[in-house]
């Protein structure tokens, strides 16, 4: 499902990705992990067509990351709600641009509320709900449209235990379905929690992939 | 096609549900020239020929610049919530977010110049002489300028203050210079000489033209906005295309 070769990417003499190579199957959920600064977000922000590489290949189903934009959820790191609409209206919104009509966009909808149980906050502003709410109503919205790509970026930094779980529960779920998963954190025990592979990125590249026994303690 | 259409339909709902959740700019922008027309319809009836028009038309001209402020908050406030950012990664084209946000906007702005020019007809006494469509096309323009020129500021400036101050500083400066509070003829001759450069002066002089029934002026002021507001546009299209990135200036 993503396929990524190669790719390079520089902030003026900041070498963000230098070589990043990183594959992720269908129906994988795959942990990113690595130090801040080692390229976790700059490589997530190029899978969402946000940032251009410099040099390499990336293939999401064999589409460009701009192309594909449509069959890609994100959850990005930082909170990114309108502080004045509801998670509904958020829902409805983001549905929309996802190009779910009225029915599909309510099913879909009925789907996520209940997964991530946005029910007791569903018509409350955004901007009056705490972290963690956020944090699910942001899940919500990447997973909204069945996209074959999930890229969760740091998804439950902040986040409180019940909120990790529903959201580690939906994701199993997900990749279950067939959908690829990229997960970046810095809390190992949720890749396991995940049954997820790991990919230690370091320096702008992905210096080990495995699952976590077969990974040297060093390295996780 | 008609998936384009429904995206930006789905971006204006939720654009118009914000503004009407934040209404105080808008009614601010919309009492206050109403209050000052009243108040100073006298002082420019006895100073000015033409002060019916004058004060109508200038104190809309004044209040309408000032709105830009609505215009520019309306994008950059995306750029805080980080969610500018988030609609880019969406099906949704940059034009199609631009025009899903604008059109709220722009109606916002034709509601503001359309309630000040039926109450300085309504109440101040304007009487145009001309025919209501051109007074449509003048109003139509003038929001179509705003509109560009503060998503332009908007895609420009590091933070709320910053627009502020500039559409503060930059309304009332533009507005004077135009013509707005005091005529063109009675300003200092230098400052007579550099009025033309200002928009303000045409959408005064548009609106104006417009009120006595003047096609060939209202046209060529409009003209000339329009081209201001094309420029403008195509600023704030390349910019805003290209995001903000990770910068935290706000």
């Amino acid at each position: 499902m993503l396929h990524a070769h190669g790719v390079t990417k520089r902030y003026g003499a900041i070498r963000a990705l230098d070589g990043f190579t990183l594959d992720v199957a269908a129906g994988e959920i795959t942990g990113l992990v690595g130090h801040n600064g080692a390229g976790k977000s700059t490589f997530a922000e190029i899978l969402t067509g946000l940032v251009e590489p410099d040099a390499g290949t990336v293939l999401i189903g064999g589409r460009t990351p701009g192309a594909a934009r449509g069959d890609v959820g994100v959850a990005p790191q930082q909170i990114a709600l309108y502080p004045a609409a509801t998670a509904r209206e958020h829902l409805r919104l983001f549905g929309g641009l996802a190009g779910l009509r009225r029915r599909d966009l309510a099913a879909a909808s009925d789907e996520v509320i209940d997964d991530l149980r946005l029910g007791d906050f569903l018509d409350r502003r955004t901007g009056l709900l705490s972290g963690g709410q956020q944090r699910r109503v942001q899940a919500a919205i990447a997973l909204l449209h069945r996209p074959g790509l999930l890229v969760m970026d740091e998804p439950t930094a902040g986040a409180d235990p019940e909120t990790r779980q529903s959201l580690l529960a939906v994701l199993r779920r997900r990749a279950a379905d067939g959908c690829a998963v990229l997960y970046t954190t810095h809390y190992l025990p949720e890749l396991a929690e995940l049954g997820a592979t790991i990919a230690v990125a370091r320096q702008g590249r992905v210096i080990a992939r495995g699952t976590g026994p077969e990974l040297p303690g060093s390295l996780t | 096609m008609i998936g384009s259409m429904r995206r930006i339909a789905a971006l204006a709902r939720h654009n118009t549900l914000l503004r009407v959740r934040d209404p105080g700019p808008f009614l601010s922008y919309l009492l206050m020239p109403m209050l000052l027309m009243a108040v100073l319809k006298p002082l420019y009836l006895r100073a000015v020929p033409g002060g019916t028009s004058q004060v109508a038309t200038g104190m809309l001209v004044m209040f309408s610049v000032l709105a830009l402020h609505i215009v520019g908050a309306a994008t950059l406030s995306e750029r805080g919530w980080h969610t500018w950012e988030r609609l880019r990664v969406t099906r949704a084209t940059v034009t199609e977010l631009l025009l899903g946000k604008s059109i709220p906007v722009y109606a916002v702005l034709l509601l503001q110049q359309v309630t000040l020019t039926g109450y300085g007809i309504a109440v101040i006494g304007v009487r145009p002489a001309g025919a209501w469509w051109l007074l449509a096309v003048a109003i139509g323009v003038w929001g179509a300028t705003l509109l560009a020129i503060g998503a332009a500021l908007a895609a420009v400036v590091r933070s709320h203050g910053e627009l502020h101050a500039i559409c503060d500083i930059g309304a009332l400066a533009v507005t004077t210079l135009g013509g707005a509070l005091v005529p063109v003829a009675l300003l200092p001759s230098w400052l007579q000489q550099v009025a033309p450069l200002s928009p303000g002066y045409w959408a005064l002089t548009m609106l104006q033209a417009a009120i006595r029934g003047d096609v060939h002026r209202t046209l060529t002021a409009a003209g000339l906005l329009l081209t201001v507001g094309a420029v403008a546009g195509v600023v704030a299209c390349r910019r805003l295309s290209r995001g903000w990135g990770r910068a935290t200036l706000l």
